[in-house]
């Protein structure tokens, strides 16, 4: 359910007879310090940040990175790249989720076992809850229900985000890393970097579905705008395996760049961190084959879509 | 966390094994052997029988080269490592395995992921040693011998004394 607030800001320059931005793909580098902007499978910009970024989350026209070995979280703006200003965070954060309305961030504490809210202005810690052992990624919904992959302890948290309670508990494969809801947000996918496969869950019941097998090392997890597509990158095979959500069948593997890590979806494409490679591969949806390699700084690892307005208005 | 580094192998034993930290760094090693790919691969693609090239292995035990095949190494520092293969492509000369449980002593890392492949270079071969691995201590303010930098040094030098020795043994026509 989208706040009356928020329509009125997207739909504001359509209504004025602006033209709407196509939405931005932003691409995390660890070890080169740089978030690259992709537009339409094409590299449009990139600004330099502190060092090892891990994971990239984009909301209300900012984008924020993580810094676990940096005690910090860095908030850029989207547009342009510049960058506003350095939350301080005292635990090791990896995994981020941004409220669509870019206020609030959650951040999960690797070695702190927590994941926190936070005021996205300053940093302060709003609220907090304990979390499995080394939580990895995280993933807010519509409703405002934060899941987290707790890696080391093989299950998924669950908790409401006005005071950060527990909801619940699902086990899934062995160390889940990645996760992606579906448009509806009926389902999440889960991928188990040590048991090579994927756990879907039914968010309603919040209980696991079905696990499937996909390739070695599933580091990343993405799902199509129309839902019917689960895209995997599995990062010790250098491919992405694309299953039908329906089925979970196996639709194709198509060869990306070495090591890759996460993936998007965004406007028919796929885009895929080649961590090793120093490259991002874009992924034509129709045709299930690469289009492109666009060579970014060292050790991309993370992804993320800025919600475009004419996503909202559809 | 902070524990000394008599108490962290044991803790490393009591908590989750097999556990990675969240910054990854690279590794990469490669080398020419003056003979063909196949003599090479003859050599090295016995995914078991790297206790017959590298210097810092005393003894290597496997269950075969096949994908999920597995083989122990015991460093000649005492240090002991499980790896299992997550890929083994004869046909490309190549395959991509991880470690198991971590040991400090053999290297300095929490985890790693590797991937060995040799292909044809000229008349001879390139052999390439690659991979991902996490420092010893995954927390954020890890000892200097735990560290990225210390983790980057022993998996480079252990890659490319690997290399060195693959060459030797092939080049010389006799195993070390």
């Amino acid at each position: 359910m989208i706040r009356p607030a928020l329509v009125a800001l997207f739909l504001a320059p359509a209504l004025a007879g602006l033209p709407v931005r196509a939405a931005t793909v932003y691409v995390a580098s660890q070890q080169g310090a740089q978030v690259t902007r992709v537009e339409a499978g094409a590299v449009v910009g990139h600004a330099t940040v502190a060092e090892a970024p891990a994971t990239v989350a984009a909301g209300g026209g900012s984008v924020f990175l993580s810094h676990p070995d940096g005690h910090a979280i860095t908030v850029t703006d989207a547009a342009t790249g510049v960058v506003l200003r350095r939350l301080p965070y005292r635990g090791q954060a990896f995994g981020l989720a941004a409220s669509a309305d870019g206020r609030t961030l959650f951040v999960a504490d690797w070695s702190g076992h927590r994941v926190d809210r936070l005021s996205a202005a300053d940093g302060t810690v709003e609220a907090s809850a304990e979390t499995g052992r080394d939580p990895a990624h995280i993933t807010l919904d519509r409703a405002g229900r934060l899941y987290v992959a707790d890696r080391e302890s093989h299950q998924i948290s669950v908790f409401e985000t006005e005071r950060m309670t527990r909801l619940a508990t699902i086990s899934v494969g062995t160390a889940p890393f990645a996760l992606a809801l579906s448009p509806d947000e009926r389902r999440l996918y889960v991928g188990n970097v040590r048991s090579n496969d994927l756990t879907v869950i039914d968010t309603q019941a919040l209980k696991p579905l079905t696990t499937v097998p996909v390739g070695p090392m599933p580091y990343g997890v993405s799902v199509s705008p129309d839902g019917a597509r689960v895209l995997v990158t599995n990062q010790q095979a250098g491919t992405v395996t694309v299953l039908d959500a329906g089925t979970l069948a196996i639709a194709a593997t198509v060869g990306v760049g070495r090591y890759p890590e996460g993936i998007v979806i965004e406007d028919g494409r796929a885009y895929v961190a080649n961590w090793f490679s120093d490259s991002v591969s874009v992924l034509d949806l129709a045709t299930l084959k690469e289009v492109a390699r666009l060579p970014v700084a060292e050790g991309p690892r993370s992804l993320a879509v800025a919600a475009a307005a004419k996503e909202i208005l559809r | 966390m902070r524990l000394s580094l008599l108490v962290l192998p044991l803790a490393l034993a009591a908590t989750a094994a097999l556990a990675h930290g969240p910054t990854p760094q690279k590794v990469s090693q490669s080398i020419s052997i003056k003979a063909s790919p196949d003599a090479v691969w003859k050599a090295a693609g016995d995914f078991a029988g790297i206790g017959k090239w590298h210097p810092a292995i005393g003894k290597a035990e496997g269950s075969g080269s096949k994908d999920g095949g597995t083989r122990t190494l015991t460093f000649k520092n005492g240090g002991k490592l499980e790896e299992s293969l997550d890929e083994y492509k004869p046909e490309g000369r190549t395959y991509s395995y991880r470690m198991g449980e971590p040991n400090l002593t053999a290297l300095p890392v929490s985890s790693y992921s590797a991937t060995f492949t040799v292909s044809p270079e000229g008349a001879g071969s390139k052999v390439e040693w690659m991979g991902r691995f996490y420092r010893g201590d995954t927390g954020n303010e890890p000892p200097e011998n735990l560290s990225d930098e210390a983790g980057k040094a022993a998996m480079n030098a252990y890659f490319s004394e690997g290399l060195k020795g693959l060459k030797a043994a092939v080049e010389g026509g006799k195993s070390k």
